[in-house]
Protein backbone atom coordinates (compact mmCIF):
# COMPACT_ATOMS: atom_id res chain seq x y z
CA UNK A 1 0.00 0.00 0.00
CA UNK A 2 1.24 3.60 -0.77
CA UNK A 3 0.86 5.16 2.40
CA UNK A 4 4.17 7.82 2.01
CA UNK A 5 5.38 10.81 0.08
CA UNK A 6 8.53 8.41 -0.24
CA UNK A 7 6.50 5.67 -1.45
CA UNK A 8 4.77 7.64 -3.65
CA UNK A 9 8.36 9.19 -4.77
CA UNK A 10 9.61 6.12 -5.96
CA UNK A 11 6.45 5.17 -8.19
CA UNK A 12 6.83 8.32 -9.80
CA UNK A 13 10.38 7.47 -10.29
CA UNK A 14 9.88 4.24 -11.71
CA UNK A 15 7.45 5.83 -14.35
CA UNK A 16 10.24 8.27 -15.46
CA UNK A 17 12.79 5.79 -15.65
CA UNK A 18 11.38 4.27 -18.58
CA UNK A 19 11.04 7.53 -20.46
CA UNK A 20 14.60 8.62 -19.22
CA UNK A 21 16.80 7.39 -22.25
CA UNK A 22 14.04 8.73 -24.86
CA UNK A 23 14.24 12.26 -23.20
CA UNK A 24 18.14 12.01 -23.01
CA UNK A 25 18.70 11.09 -26.88
CA UNK A 26 15.65 13.78 -27.70
CA UNK A 27 18.44 16.43 -26.46
CA UNK A 28 21.84 14.80 -27.60
CA UNK A 29 20.46 15.58 -31.65
CA UNK A 30 22.95 18.46 -30.87
CA UNK A 31 26.18 18.43 -28.87
CA UNK A 32 25.87 18.36 -25.40
CA UNK A 33 27.94 18.27 -22.47
CA UNK A 34 27.13 17.26 -19.41
CA UNK A 35 25.96 20.23 -17.27
CA UNK A 36 24.69 21.42 -20.48
CA UNK A 37 22.27 18.91 -20.88
CA UNK A 38 20.71 18.73 -17.49
CA UNK A 39 19.85 22.40 -17.74
CA UNK A 40 18.31 21.41 -21.17
CA UNK A 41 16.05 18.46 -19.47
CA UNK A 42 15.56 20.22 -16.35
CA UNK A 43 14.22 23.89 -18.50
CA UNK A 44 11.69 21.23 -20.44
CA UNK A 45 10.28 19.73 -16.83
CA UNK A 46 12.51 16.31 -17.22
CA UNK A 47 14.84 17.46 -13.72
CA UNK A 48 17.43 13.88 -13.74
CA UNK A 49 19.83 13.85 -10.82
CA UNK A 50 23.58 14.51 -11.53
CA UNK A 51 24.51 10.99 -10.06
CA UNK A 52 22.00 9.33 -12.51
CA UNK A 53 22.72 11.34 -15.58
CA UNK A 54 26.12 10.97 -16.08
CA UNK A 55 26.61 7.04 -16.01
CA UNK A 56 23.90 6.98 -18.10
CA UNK A 57 25.94 8.88 -20.46
CA UNK A 58 28.61 6.65 -20.85
CA UNK A 59 26.46 3.74 -20.74
CA UNK A 60 24.76 4.89 -23.88
CA UNK A 61 28.28 5.51 -25.14
CA UNK A 62 29.30 2.23 -24.23
CA UNK A 63 25.79 0.82 -26.49
CA UNK A 64 26.78 2.61 -29.55
CA UNK A 65 23.98 5.59 -29.40
CA UNK A 66 26.33 8.32 -28.23
CA UNK A 67 29.53 9.72 -29.75
CA UNK A 68 31.89 11.86 -27.32
CA UNK A 69 34.55 13.96 -27.40
CA UNK A 70 36.60 16.93 -25.24
CA UNK A 71 36.32 20.34 -26.25
CA UNK A 72 37.62 23.28 -24.74
CA UNK A 73 36.24 25.76 -26.33
CA UNK A 74 36.96 29.16 -23.96
CA UNK A 75 36.51 27.29 -21.01
CA UNK A 76 37.49 24.35 -19.29
CA UNK A 77 37.87 21.01 -21.11
CA UNK A 78 34.31 19.19 -21.19
CA UNK A 79 33.08 15.94 -22.92
CA UNK A 80 30.31 16.58 -25.38
CA UNK A 81 27.89 14.01 -26.56
CA UNK A 82 26.10 13.78 -29.14
CA UNK A 83 23.43 11.35 -31.02
CA UNK A 84 25.60 8.63 -33.43
CA UNK A 85 24.39 7.29 -36.71
CA UNK A 86 23.11 4.21 -34.88
CA UNK A 87 21.68 6.67 -31.81
CA UNK A 88 19.56 8.92 -34.63
CA UNK A 89 18.14 5.62 -36.00
CA UNK A 90 17.32 3.96 -32.57
CA UNK A 91 16.08 7.66 -31.19
CA UNK A 92 13.59 7.59 -34.81
CA UNK A 93 12.38 3.99 -33.80
CA UNK A 94 11.95 4.82 -29.43
CA UNK A 95 9.99 8.28 -30.60
CA UNK A 96 7.83 5.90 -33.02
CA UNK A 97 7.16 3.15 -29.90
CA UNK A 98 6.68 6.38 -27.60
CA UNK A 99 4.23 7.46 -29.61
CA UNK A 100 2.05 4.67 -29.79
CA UNK A 101 2.69 3.33 -25.93
CA UNK A 102 1.36 7.06 -25.23
CA UNK A 103 -1.90 6.34 -27.09
CA UNK A 104 -2.47 3.43 -25.65
CA UNK A 105 -2.12 4.77 -22.24
CA UNK A 106 -4.30 7.76 -22.98
CA UNK A 107 -7.05 5.05 -24.33
CA UNK A 108 -6.20 3.00 -20.98
CA UNK A 109 -6.45 5.60 -18.42
CA UNK A 110 -9.58 7.70 -20.01
CA UNK A 111 -11.61 4.62 -20.85
CA UNK A 112 -14.68 4.43 -18.91
CA UNK A 113 -15.74 1.10 -16.78
CA UNK B 1 38.41 24.07 3.02
CA UNK B 2 39.20 24.22 -0.57
CA UNK B 3 36.46 23.19 -2.67
CA UNK B 4 38.27 21.84 -5.65
CA UNK B 5 40.30 19.61 -2.74
CA UNK B 6 36.59 18.26 -1.24
CA UNK B 7 36.11 17.48 -5.29
CA UNK B 8 38.80 15.87 -5.54
CA UNK B 9 39.15 13.59 -2.91
CA UNK B 10 35.34 12.80 -3.68
CA UNK B 11 36.16 11.81 -7.21
CA UNK B 12 39.36 10.05 -5.78
CA UNK B 13 36.86 8.08 -3.80
CA UNK B 14 34.27 7.10 -6.84
CA UNK B 15 37.31 5.62 -9.05
CA UNK B 16 38.60 3.88 -6.10
CA UNK B 17 36.01 1.54 -6.73
CA UNK B 18 36.15 1.19 -10.66
CA UNK B 19 38.53 -0.71 -12.98
CA UNK B 20 41.71 0.41 -13.44
CA UNK B 21 41.38 1.08 -17.15
CA UNK B 22 38.35 2.94 -16.52
CA UNK B 23 39.67 5.63 -13.98
CA UNK B 24 41.60 8.31 -15.30
CA UNK B 25 38.72 8.91 -17.81
CA UNK B 26 36.14 8.85 -15.23
CA UNK B 27 37.96 10.73 -12.47
CA UNK B 28 38.59 13.31 -15.69
CA UNK B 29 34.92 13.92 -16.93
CA UNK B 30 33.71 13.78 -13.28
CA UNK B 31 35.64 16.52 -12.22
CA UNK B 32 34.62 18.10 -15.03
CA UNK B 33 31.22 17.70 -14.32
CA UNK B 34 31.09 18.19 -10.95
CA UNK B 35 33.35 21.90 -11.74
CA UNK B 36 30.16 22.85 -14.05
CA UNK B 37 27.57 22.01 -11.36
CA UNK B 38 29.14 23.94 -8.70
CA UNK B 39 29.56 26.96 -10.88
CA UNK B 40 26.15 26.31 -11.93
CA UNK B 41 25.39 26.23 -8.39
CA UNK B 42 26.53 28.70 -7.41
CA UNK B 43 25.42 31.55 -10.32
CA UNK B 44 21.73 30.09 -9.03
CA UNK B 45 22.25 30.93 -6.18
CA UNK B 46 24.53 34.43 -6.35
CA UNK B 47 27.59 33.53 -3.99
CA UNK B 48 30.82 31.97 -4.07
CA UNK B 49 31.26 28.53 -5.01
CA UNK B 50 32.68 27.84 -1.41
CA UNK B 51 33.10 24.58 0.48
CA UNK B 52 28.83 24.62 1.76
CA UNK B 53 28.29 24.61 -1.65
CA UNK B 54 30.51 21.89 -2.73
CA UNK B 55 29.46 19.87 0.08
CA UNK B 56 25.39 20.75 -1.15
CA UNK B 57 26.45 19.53 -4.19
CA UNK B 58 28.28 15.83 -3.40
CA UNK B 59 25.18 15.33 -1.04
CA UNK B 60 23.23 15.01 -3.87
CA UNK B 61 25.54 13.25 -5.99
CA UNK B 62 25.23 10.61 -3.65
CA UNK B 63 27.80 8.19 -2.15
CA UNK B 64 30.80 7.16 -3.29
CA UNK B 65 30.42 3.67 -4.04
CA UNK B 66 26.72 4.37 -5.52
CA UNK B 67 28.17 7.00 -7.89
CA UNK B 68 30.81 4.10 -9.04
CA UNK B 69 27.99 1.53 -9.09
CA UNK B 70 26.29 3.53 -11.91
CA UNK B 71 29.23 3.32 -14.02
CA UNK B 72 29.86 -0.08 -13.85
CA UNK B 73 28.14 -2.28 -16.28
CA UNK B 74 25.29 -3.93 -15.31
CA UNK B 75 27.14 -7.39 -13.42
CA UNK B 76 25.42 -11.05 -13.81
CA UNK B 77 23.07 -12.54 -11.65
CA UNK B 78 24.31 -14.92 -8.56
CA UNK B 79 21.18 -15.70 -7.17
CA UNK B 80 17.85 -15.32 -8.81
CA UNK B 81 15.66 -14.01 -6.52
CA UNK B 82 13.11 -16.84 -6.48
CA UNK B 83 15.97 -18.96 -5.62
CA UNK B 84 17.11 -16.72 -2.57
CA UNK B 85 14.88 -18.32 0.09
CA UNK B 86 16.04 -22.09 -0.70
CA UNK B 87 18.99 -20.81 -0.84
CA UNK B 88 19.20 -19.44 2.77
CA UNK B 89 17.57 -22.61 4.07
CA UNK B 90 20.15 -24.73 2.66
CA UNK B 91 22.94 -22.90 3.83
CA UNK B 92 21.54 -21.96 7.36
CA UNK B 93 20.11 -25.75 7.27
CA UNK B 94 23.29 -27.39 7.09
CA UNK B 95 25.18 -25.19 9.63
CA UNK B 96 21.75 -26.23 12.21
CA UNK B 97 22.19 -29.81 10.74
CA UNK B 98 25.97 -29.84 11.37
CA UNK B 99 25.49 -28.31 14.90
CA UNK B 100 22.40 -30.75 15.73
CA UNK B 101 25.06 -33.73 15.31
CA UNK B 102 28.62 -32.40 16.25
CA UNK B 103 26.86 -31.01 19.74
CA UNK B 104 25.43 -33.57 21.55
CA UNK B 105 28.06 -36.26 19.98
CA UNK B 106 30.64 -33.93 21.95
CA UNK B 107 28.82 -32.80 24.94
CA UNK B 108 28.18 -36.12 25.62
CA UNK B 109 30.22 -38.65 24.29
CA UNK B 110 33.63 -39.47 24.47
CA UNK B 111 36.05 -36.76 26.50
CA UNK B 112 37.81 -35.16 23.64
CA UNK B 113 41.27 -34.98 23.23
CA UNK B 114 42.07 -30.80 23.58
CA UNK B 115 45.53 -30.77 24.39
CA UNK B 116 44.73 -29.52 28.10
CA UNK B 117 43.48 -31.10 30.98
CA UNK B 118 41.95 -28.09 32.62
CA UNK B 119 37.78 -28.33 32.57
CA UNK B 120 38.28 -30.88 29.59
CA UNK B 121 34.89 -32.97 31.35
CA UNK B 122 33.50 -29.97 32.34
CA UNK B 123 30.27 -28.55 30.63
CA UNK B 124 31.74 -25.78 29.66
CA UNK B 125 35.19 -27.49 28.57
CA UNK B 126 33.56 -29.47 26.10
CA UNK B 127 31.18 -26.13 24.96
CA UNK B 128 34.43 -25.19 23.84
CA UNK B 129 36.07 -27.65 22.17
CA UNK B 130 32.68 -28.07 20.38
CA UNK B 131 32.67 -24.14 19.28
CA UNK B 132 36.45 -24.35 18.48
CA UNK B 133 36.21 -27.42 16.52
CA UNK B 134 32.87 -28.20 14.31
CA UNK B 135 30.90 -25.02 16.20
CA UNK B 136 32.69 -22.58 13.74
CA UNK B 137 34.10 -25.19 11.48
CA UNK B 138 30.40 -25.89 10.10
CA UNK B 139 30.61 -22.43 8.64
CA UNK B 140 32.63 -24.62 5.62
CA UNK B 141 29.13 -25.42 4.19
CA UNK B 142 28.01 -22.34 3.57
CA UNK B 143 31.20 -21.53 2.20
CA UNK B 144 30.91 -24.49 -0.16
CA UNK B 145 27.42 -23.51 -1.11
CA UNK B 146 28.34 -19.98 -2.33
CA UNK B 147 31.33 -21.13 -4.19
CA UNK B 148 29.05 -23.56 -6.05
CA UNK B 149 26.52 -20.87 -6.67
CA UNK B 150 29.08 -18.64 -7.71
CA UNK B 151 30.89 -20.76 -10.30
CA UNK B 152 27.61 -22.48 -11.26
CA UNK B 153 26.60 -18.61 -12.05
CA UNK B 154 29.94 -17.90 -13.95
CA UNK B 155 28.93 -20.89 -16.22
CA UNK B 156 25.86 -19.59 -17.37
CA UNK B 157 27.00 -16.17 -17.68
CA UNK B 158 29.12 -17.58 -20.11
CA UNK B 159 27.34 -20.14 -22.09
CA UNK B 160 26.19 -18.53 -25.34
CA UNK B 161 21.70 -17.92 -24.80
CA UNK B 162 20.52 -20.99 -26.62
CA UNK B 163 19.34 -20.57 -29.63
CA UNK B 164 15.76 -22.22 -29.43
CA UNK B 165 13.35 -20.50 -27.37
CA UNK B 166 11.99 -21.75 -24.26
CA UNK B 167 9.12 -24.93 -24.23
CA UNK B 168 7.25 -25.70 -21.12
CA UNK B 169 8.12 -29.41 -19.88
CA UNK B 170 5.67 -32.13 -20.61
CA UNK B 171 3.07 -32.27 -17.65
CA UNK B 172 4.46 -34.24 -14.96
CA UNK B 173 2.28 -36.66 -12.54
CA UNK B 174 0.66 -34.89 -9.85
CA UNK B 175 0.18 -38.21 -7.92
CA UNK B 176 3.11 -38.32 -5.95
CA UNK B 177 1.44 -40.88 -3.64
CA UNK B 178 1.89 -44.01 -6.51
CA UNK B 179 4.67 -45.58 -5.60
CA UNK B 180 7.09 -47.58 -7.39
CA UNK B 181 6.30 -51.28 -6.83
CA UNK B 182 9.85 -52.69 -8.14
CA UNK B 183 11.51 -49.81 -5.81
CA UNK B 184 9.51 -51.04 -2.69
CA UNK B 185 10.78 -54.58 -3.23
CA UNK B 186 14.09 -53.55 -3.62
CA UNK B 187 13.63 -51.16 -0.75
CA UNK B 188 12.68 -53.83 1.15
CA UNK B 189 14.77 -56.38 0.27
CA UNK B 190 17.67 -54.26 1.48
CA UNK B 191 15.97 -53.32 4.60
CA UNK B 192 15.93 -57.13 5.43
CA UNK B 193 19.39 -57.28 4.21
CA UNK B 194 20.92 -54.40 6.45
CA UNK B 195 18.59 -55.79 9.74
CA UNK B 196 19.89 -59.41 9.16
CA UNK B 197 23.33 -57.59 9.28
CA UNK B 198 23.01 -55.42 12.42
CA UNK B 199 21.38 -58.56 14.21
CA UNK B 200 23.94 -60.84 13.36
CA UNK B 201 27.00 -58.19 14.43
CA UNK B 202 26.84 -59.87 18.07
CA UNK B 203 28.25 -63.11 16.04
CA UNK B 204 30.81 -61.68 14.13
CA UNK B 205 33.59 -63.44 15.13
CA UNK B 206 31.30 -66.64 14.47
CA UNK B 207 29.67 -65.89 11.22
CA UNK B 208 32.80 -64.25 9.61
CA UNK B 209 35.72 -65.98 11.31
CA UNK B 210 38.23 -64.82 8.25
CA UNK B 211 38.26 -61.18 9.47
CA UNK B 212 41.17 -59.73 11.61
CA UNK B 213 41.04 -59.49 15.03
CA UNK B 214 41.06 -55.89 15.64
CA UNK B 215 38.19 -55.27 13.32
CA UNK B 216 36.56 -58.13 15.17
CA UNK B 217 37.54 -56.00 18.52
CA UNK B 218 36.42 -52.85 16.87
CA UNK B 219 33.02 -54.02 15.97
CA UNK B 220 32.44 -55.64 19.12
CA UNK B 221 29.40 -54.51 20.70
CA UNK B 222 28.95 -53.25 24.30
CA UNK B 223 26.56 -55.82 26.22
CA UNK B 224 24.63 -53.25 28.01
CA UNK B 225 23.91 -51.78 24.78
CA UNK B 226 22.65 -55.18 23.69
CA UNK B 227 20.61 -56.03 26.64
CA UNK B 228 18.62 -52.84 27.18
CA UNK B 229 18.46 -50.44 24.20
CA UNK B 230 19.53 -52.74 21.10
CA UNK B 231 16.28 -54.81 21.65
CA UNK B 232 14.16 -51.96 21.03
CA UNK B 233 14.28 -51.84 17.08
CA UNK B 234 13.22 -55.46 16.57
CA UNK B 235 9.28 -54.44 16.95
CA UNK B 236 10.03 -51.53 15.07
CA UNK B 237 11.79 -52.83 12.37
CA UNK B 238 9.00 -55.21 12.29
CA UNK B 239 5.71 -52.57 11.91
CA UNK B 240 7.97 -51.13 9.35
CA UNK B 241 8.02 -54.59 6.99
CA UNK B 242 4.27 -54.89 7.58
CA UNK B 243 3.49 -51.23 6.90
CA UNK B 244 5.92 -51.53 3.44
CA UNK B 245 4.55 -54.53 2.64
CA UNK B 246 0.90 -53.42 2.93
CA UNK B 247 2.02 -50.00 0.71
CA UNK B 248 3.50 -52.43 -2.02
CA UNK B 249 0.26 -54.30 -1.68
CA UNK B 250 -1.77 -50.83 -2.05
CA UNK B 251 0.54 -49.83 -4.81
CA UNK B 252 0.18 -46.28 -3.38
CA UNK B 253 0.50 -44.08 -0.11
CA UNK B 254 -2.73 -43.68 1.65
CA UNK B 255 -3.41 -41.12 5.04
CA UNK B 256 -3.36 -43.89 7.37
CA UNK B 257 0.15 -45.32 6.00
CA UNK B 258 1.63 -41.83 5.62
CA UNK B 259 0.32 -41.16 9.43
CA UNK B 260 1.71 -44.91 10.07
CA UNK B 261 5.29 -43.95 8.59
CA UNK B 262 5.39 -40.81 10.00
CA UNK B 263 4.80 -42.87 13.47
CA UNK B 264 7.10 -45.56 12.96
CA UNK B 265 10.16 -43.03 11.30
CA UNK B 266 9.46 -40.58 15.17
CA UNK B 267 9.99 -43.33 17.00
CA UNK B 268 12.86 -44.61 15.11
CA UNK B 269 14.26 -41.14 15.51
CA UNK B 270 13.94 -40.96 19.25
CA UNK B 271 15.28 -44.91 19.34
CA UNK B 272 18.15 -44.02 17.12
CA UNK B 273 19.21 -40.61 19.73
CA UNK B 274 18.48 -42.57 22.56
CA UNK B 275 21.25 -45.13 21.03
CA UNK B 276 23.79 -42.23 20.19
CA UNK B 277 23.22 -40.06 24.04
CA UNK B 278 22.36 -43.04 26.19
CA UNK B 279 26.06 -44.44 26.31
CA UNK B 280 28.09 -46.22 24.35
CA UNK B 281 26.71 -48.67 21.67
CA UNK B 282 30.71 -50.06 20.91
CA UNK B 283 33.50 -51.06 23.42
CA UNK B 284 35.83 -49.61 21.19
CA UNK B 285 36.06 -46.20 21.98
CA UNK B 286 36.80 -44.87 18.70
CA UNK B 287 34.25 -47.23 16.70
CA UNK B 288 31.85 -45.63 19.86
CA UNK B 289 32.54 -42.17 18.65
CA UNK B 290 31.65 -42.31 14.99
CA UNK B 291 29.11 -44.76 15.46
CA UNK B 292 27.53 -42.58 17.74
CA UNK B 293 27.80 -39.42 15.20
CA UNK B 294 26.16 -41.40 12.15
CA UNK B 295 23.28 -42.53 14.81
CA UNK B 296 22.63 -38.96 15.26
CA UNK B 297 22.51 -38.15 11.66
CA UNK B 298 20.37 -41.01 11.32
CA UNK B 299 17.85 -39.97 13.92
CA UNK B 300 18.19 -36.34 11.90
CA UNK B 301 17.29 -37.34 8.62
CA UNK B 302 14.33 -39.80 9.95
CA UNK B 303 12.90 -37.45 11.98
CA UNK B 304 12.77 -35.37 8.59
CA UNK B 305 11.06 -38.37 7.21
CA UNK B 306 8.24 -38.26 9.68
CA UNK B 307 7.63 -35.02 9.19
CA UNK B 308 7.54 -35.26 5.66
CA UNK B 309 5.52 -38.17 5.85
CA UNK B 310 2.72 -36.08 8.19
CA UNK B 311 2.98 -33.10 6.20
CA UNK B 312 1.83 -35.23 3.17
CA UNK B 313 -1.01 -36.88 5.11
CA UNK B 314 -2.31 -33.29 5.51
CA UNK B 315 -1.94 -32.23 1.89
CA UNK B 316 -4.86 -30.46 0.35
CA UNK B 317 -4.19 -31.97 -3.05
CA UNK B 318 -5.12 -35.61 -1.11
CA UNK B 319 -8.57 -34.16 -0.22
CA UNK B 320 -9.29 -33.36 -3.82
CA UNK B 321 -9.28 -36.43 -5.63
CA UNK B 322 -10.59 -34.94 -8.78
CA UNK B 323 -7.37 -32.77 -8.98
CA UNK B 324 -5.68 -36.05 -9.95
Amino acid sequence: MVDSPAQYGRLEQDLRKGALVLAVLSQLRTPQYGYSLRQALAQRGMPIEEGTLYPLLRRLESQGLLASQWQADDGPPRRYYELSTLGTGVYQDLTSAWGSLASVMNRLLTEED
Amino acid sequence: MDPTAIIDSYVADVVRHLPRRQRADVALELRSLLDDELAGRAADADRPADSALVMELLTAFGRPHDVADRYRPAGFMIIRPSDAPRFTWIALGGIALIWAITLPAIMLGVIPVTGWDYGADAWWGRLTVWWLGPGIGALWWPGVVITYTLIGALVDHRREPAPDGWTPAPPRTIDRDLVSRPGIVAGIAAGVLGATIVIALPWLAAWAPGLPGPAIEALALDPGFLQWRAPWILPLWAAELVLYVLVLITGRWTVPTLRARSVLSLATAGLLLWWSLGGPVFLSPTTDTTARLILAALAVCVAVDAVVAFRRSRSTTRRVPSLA
